[in-house]
């Protein structure tokens, strides 16, 4: 009896501060307080250095410490919240829900490298077959909930949601071209799990409680793991912004030639998750255009250390396919954006 | 005899550890009862385990060739209790 009111009280504690996070991100666009950091680069030039990044970070920090912390705990209750049996169990049935499932549900709950390994095999091994899994390779950097949320409070919502779309677009076909490629078929031929005498699975329920401080515990395991990247980023970003010339970004970073390199640099300077969105959202401020900007964080799925890990389990012949299909798409997306919106 | 199977990511990421190591401590307290227990770790993008177990989330846990736990990480006392079900089901499963 008393256990169950204490765990009673505890429920409605964590409840309360999970509502107060989503309360506080709802009550900042209200007011329309804006979440992303303000300083221009012209704000750096008569900065001491060494001041530059302290600077910059308490700039990203006053601003968007409630968009952080609503992101990360976002992503940890969507990831202990999200049915996992819809993964478990259509995963692996046929190429049709593969495909829909792994480009539409799984990216959500890809926030770590922690699921994005065993899923990606997973679903390569248990049925759906290469296709569905390389989809889902590109789509859950693109369309994790961290990134999204990110993307849409500090660099813009417009961007966020066609880079979902783009992402998908991109994400499918690069699955389906790879599934009829020789190779393609060939690993998965190889790879195909044949005697099905599965183990039952039996997941034990655990109560709301338990629940909801598992999911703090793993948005905290979140920031900790991404953060420190983040933090370096900044600082990256803050120097960038007091020595890269304004009319050099104009320059090469605009236009057609702009979404190229765009493209170019997008992919082997990928560091982990938000970064990207940082170093975007810098070279925007600094004069890069919005279609070029597409194409830079679109870059990030071919990225080389998920290159690496991906070619040891499906060969290098399947990843460059990918790569350049995801390449591709980055550039022709771009270019599409630019024109529709005018911002080549 | 018991048999605890730590479905993770190889090489181990933080959060299988964790659950390595609360899987290990779950098998030492219940050691002391006079539970034979071992404790195995299982590679999660291996073709075996995949055809074993299905498309599941890591750090997984499993008792006796059944899954209980995908994608988080239980405490020792949990899994200690997790066990506990198993040996009173006895042959059948959960």
């Amino acid at each position: 009896m008393k256990y169950d009111k204490i765990q009673k009280i505890k429920t409605i504690i964590l409840l309360s501060f999970v509502l107060a996070i989503f309360l506080a991100l709802v009550y900042s666009r209200i007011m329309a307080y804006t979440l992303a950091p303000t300083m221009k680069p012209a704000s750096f030039r008569d900065l001491p250095l060494w001041y530059v990044p302290i600077a910059y970070i308490w700039d990203y920090m006053s601003h968007g410490w409630i968009c952080l912390l609503f992101a990360f705990v976002a992503a940890g209750i969507v990831y202990e919240f999200i049915p996992k049996d819809i993964i478990t169990k259509y995963m692996g049935s046929n190429k049709a829900t593969g495909y829909a499932l792994a480009a539409g549900v799984a990216p959500f709950f890809t926030v770590c490298s922690c699921t994005m390994i065993p899923l990606f095999s997973g679903i390569l091994y248990a049925g759906a077959g290469i296709g569905p899994a390389i989809a889902f390779l590109l789509m859950a950097p693109a369309a994790n909930i961290l990134t999204i949320l990110l993307t849409g409070e500090i660099i813009s919502w417009q961007i966020a949601i066609v880079r979902i779309f783009v992402s998908l677009a991109t994400a499918m076909v690069a699955g389906f071209v790879i599934a009829n490629t020789p190779w393609g078929k060939e690993i998965e031929n190889q790879h195909k799990v044949t005697n099905v005498q599965r183990s039952s699975i039996a997941i034990v329920k655990i109560p709301l409680d338990e629940k909801l401080i598992n999911a703090l515990k793993f948005s905290w395991y979140l920031a900790k793991q991404i953060l420190p990247f983040f933090f370096v980023g900044l600082i990256a970003v803050g120097y960038a912004m007091r020595f890269l010339p304004e009319d050099i970004v104009g320059n090469y970073l605009t236009g057609f030639r702009g979404i190229l390199i765009a493209s170019v640099i997008g992919g082997p300077l990928y560091t982990p998750t938000l970064v990207e969105i940082v170093l975007g959202k810098g070279l925007l401020d600094l004069g890069m255009s919005q279609a070029a900007l597409l194409s830079w964080l679109m870059g990030q799925p071919y990225d080389i250390p998920n290159m690496m890990a991906a070619s040891k389990i499906i060969r290098w012949k399947s990843v460059l396919t990918y790569a350049l299909i995801a390449w591709m798409g980055s550039v022709i997306f771009g270019t599409l954006y630019g024109i529709v919106t005018g911002g080549l | 005899m018991i048999l605890i199977e730590v479905i993770g990511v190889e090489p181990p990421c933080a959060r299988c550890a964790a659950a390595q190591k609360n899987a290990l401590q779950a098998a030492e307290m219940l050691r002391k009862d006079g539970v034979e227990i071992d404790v195995k770790k299982l590679n999660i993008a291996s073709k075996d385990v995949i055809s074993q177990y299905g498309v599941i989330l890591s750090p997984a846990i499993a008792v006796n060739n059944q899954v209980r736990v995908a994608g988080r990480i239980p405490n020792p006392d949990e899994i200690v209790k997790i066990i506990k079900e198993t040996i009173a089901a006895g042959d059948k499963k959960i």
